[in-house]
């Protein structure tokens, strides 16, 4: 006489319980993609909060710059103060500008190519800075999910070790190892999924400002070589 | 980076304290609470394969008949019973109601050979006082058969180990029983003897017989009748579930079933008609002999009762049988095989 019993699992399947069964190597993995998750989520952060701060520098400078004040008077509230964005730009520009007509140069196409190198410069470090840590979120999003998997597949080839081991296919046996390491997978996604949208965003926005700084550069390039062409006309005359 | 790390940090560190409270532990899927009930499984061999045994008794390992009673064992005893002579019938199979018609032997000559083992003295005498009036005979021995318990020590003829046997009745017949008999009928006999024969021929006599004559084995052989008896095979065991006899619910295997299929279908003349007619089915039923040979004719059983078509084709399946007749079916299973029913199908012909 045969008597069948249906039984539920009685296994712990809490999510401290899950990461608290898995072998050694998924515990590693889950605690890498936990951090790269920390770290991710602080460059996100920090970086949103950067953009924004950049993006009111910019407006800010560009109303100031068009608003008719003089150059020198501009350059001279700037010059002693730490800089970043088109200020930057416009300082490290004012700068060479004024050594060279300090200095008494006489080459004005010399000098209008050492301020374009100067500003060039100062997009290039400024651009360096905008986009520093987005290689980060790039490289999370791309191999975290592979972590991850890494992860569940070291996890289940245990699990199964183990089912062998109990010489039981019950569910309630088998079901507890697989879903911890499922957990590594779903931690290397948890991980991925906003690196990769942030870094989509981060990477445009850090394009878009840089666009605004090469076209302000491109412009105050163009001020300064019509200043440069008055004044030696001036000179001339 | 020192605010969006905090920030950061703080909101994993919230969010795996609410994963921790919030999805502690799944819900349990919710099974329905099913009562387990028990499921006995019923081979069909014990239907198919009935032992001889108790009908009340319980299921034992082993099946085992009732116990017989005379435990002394018969050689090449095949049935079980307590005869002293292997029979067929069952052991304990009922005595026919009506008068039971068991050959007696004929006794044409005076010889004193019993119809019965020695172990019935008192009564065969009494049973049996027909052939004395036969013989002619004075009537005065017959007051002294009835003294028949102890006439062992009027008999001068009969040795001593004879009054043995007189008094175990059990033993089997042999040699120094023999004689006996003529001890029982010392009232006929002698006189009958001391007329014919001289006595040392009547001395021979049952030793010569005892080779060549079992009136048992006889009696054996002509019985009819179900009787109480059964066979020799003596049995001390606990009776066990069975039937009223053993069959071995043999099997045909199939491809023995396919070659007396193959066998019939090759004699099989399908009429052209019946190739039109899909479900034109015909059963034919018929008994086999050990030899394979037809014991019976083959007979319709199932289709072949419509119009001329179907008769004609149900006369193709009965000619087919008959053409082939002697089927090569292996003889050991012959219960399995002794009765067919073959299901003609035109269908599947084509």
């Amino acid at each position: 006489m045969e008597t069948l019993t249906l039984a539920a699992p009685g296994g712990e399947l809490s999510l401290w319980a899950l990461f608290w069964q898995a072998g050694w190597v998924v515990k590693l993995v889950m605690i890498g993609l936990l951090a790269a998750s920390i770290w991710t989520w602080a460059i996100i952060i920090d970086k949103a909060l950067g953009y924004a701060r950049a993006r009111r520098a910019l407006d800010r400078f560009e109303e100031t710059f068009w608003s008719g004040q003089s150059l020198e008077e501009l350059y001279r509230t700037l010059a002693d103060r730490k800089t970043s964005g088109m200020g930057a730009i416009f300082v490290s520009a004012m700068r060479e500008w004024k050594k060279s007509f300090e200095k008494g140069a006489r080459s004005p196409i010399q000098l209008q190519t050492r301020i374009d190198k100067a500003m060039d410069l100062a997009l290039t470090r400024e651009m360096e800075r905008l986009e520093s840590r987005l290689g980060f979120l790039a490289s999370i999003g791309s191999s975290a999910p592979f972590i991850g998997l890494f992860g569940t597949v070291v996890g289940i080839m245990t699990s199964f070790q183990a089912i062998a081991g109990s010489k039981s296919t019950n569910l309630a046996v088998v079901a507890p190892g697989i879903a911890e390491a499922l957990l590594a997978t779903a931690m290397g996604l948890l991980a991925a999924i906003p690196a990769v949208i942030a870094y989509n965003k981060l990477s445009s926005d850090a394009a878009k400002l840089g666009n605004r700084m090469e076209g302000f550069a491109d412009e105050f390039s163009a001020i300064l070589s019509r200043q440069i062409d008055e004044k030696v006309l001036h000179k001339a005359a | 980076m020192k605010t969006g790390l905090t920030v950061s940090t703080v909101a994993h560190a919230a969010l795996l304290g609410f994963g921790l409270v919030a999805l502690s532990a799944p819900q349990a899927l919710e099974v329905a609470d099913v009562e387990a009930f028990p499921v006995d499984i019923v081979p069909i061999e014990t239907m198919t394969q009935i032992q001889h045994g108790d009908k009340k008794a319980p299921v034992a390992e082993r099946a085992a008949p009732t116990p017989t009673v005379r435990p002394e064992p018969v050689p090449l005893a095949k049935n079980v019973g307590d005869n002293d002579t292997d029979l067929k019938t069952a052991a304990n199979a009922e005595a026919s109601k009506r008068e039971v018609q068991t050959a007696v032997l004929p006794k044409p000559e005076p010889v004193p050979t019993p119809a019965k083992p020695a172990d019935v003295p008192v009564e065969k005498p009494k049973s049996d006082p027909a052939p004395v009036p036969a013989t002619e005979v004075t009537p005065e021995p017959q007051p002294r058969q009835e003294v028949t318990p102890d006439p062992a020590p009027e008999t001068a003829v009969s040795e001593s180990p004879d009054t043995e046997a007189v008094k175990l009745p059990e033993q089997a017949p042999s040699p120094q029983s023999r004689p006996q008999p003529p001890q029982a009928q010392t009232a006929k006999a002698p006189q009958r003897r001391d007329a014919e024969k001289p006595a040392e021929q009547q001395a021979a006599r049952p030793q010569n017989q005892e080779r060549s004559f079992d009136a048992d084995q006889i009696a054996a052989l002509l019985n009819q009748e179900k009787t109480r008896g059964g066979g020799a095979l003596r049995s001390n065991d606990q009776a066990a579930l069975g039937g009223e006899r053993t069959t071995t619910g043999q099997k045909l295997t199939q491809s023995e079933m396919d070659a007396l299929r193959g066998q019939i279908q090759r004699c099989w003349n399908v009429p052209a008609g019946a190739l039109d007619a899909e479900n034109l089915k015909v059963s034919v039923q018929f008994k086999l002999d050990r030899s394979g040979g037809l014991e019976s004719n083959p007979e319709i059983v199932a289709g072949g009762n419509g119009n001329s078509v179907e008769r004609a084709a149900a006369e193709s399946a009965r000619r087919a049988i008959l053409q082939c007749a002697p089927y090569n079916l292996p003889s050991d299973k012959y219960e399995a095989w002794a009765d067919v029913i073959v299901h003609f199908d035109p269908s599947d012909m084509f």
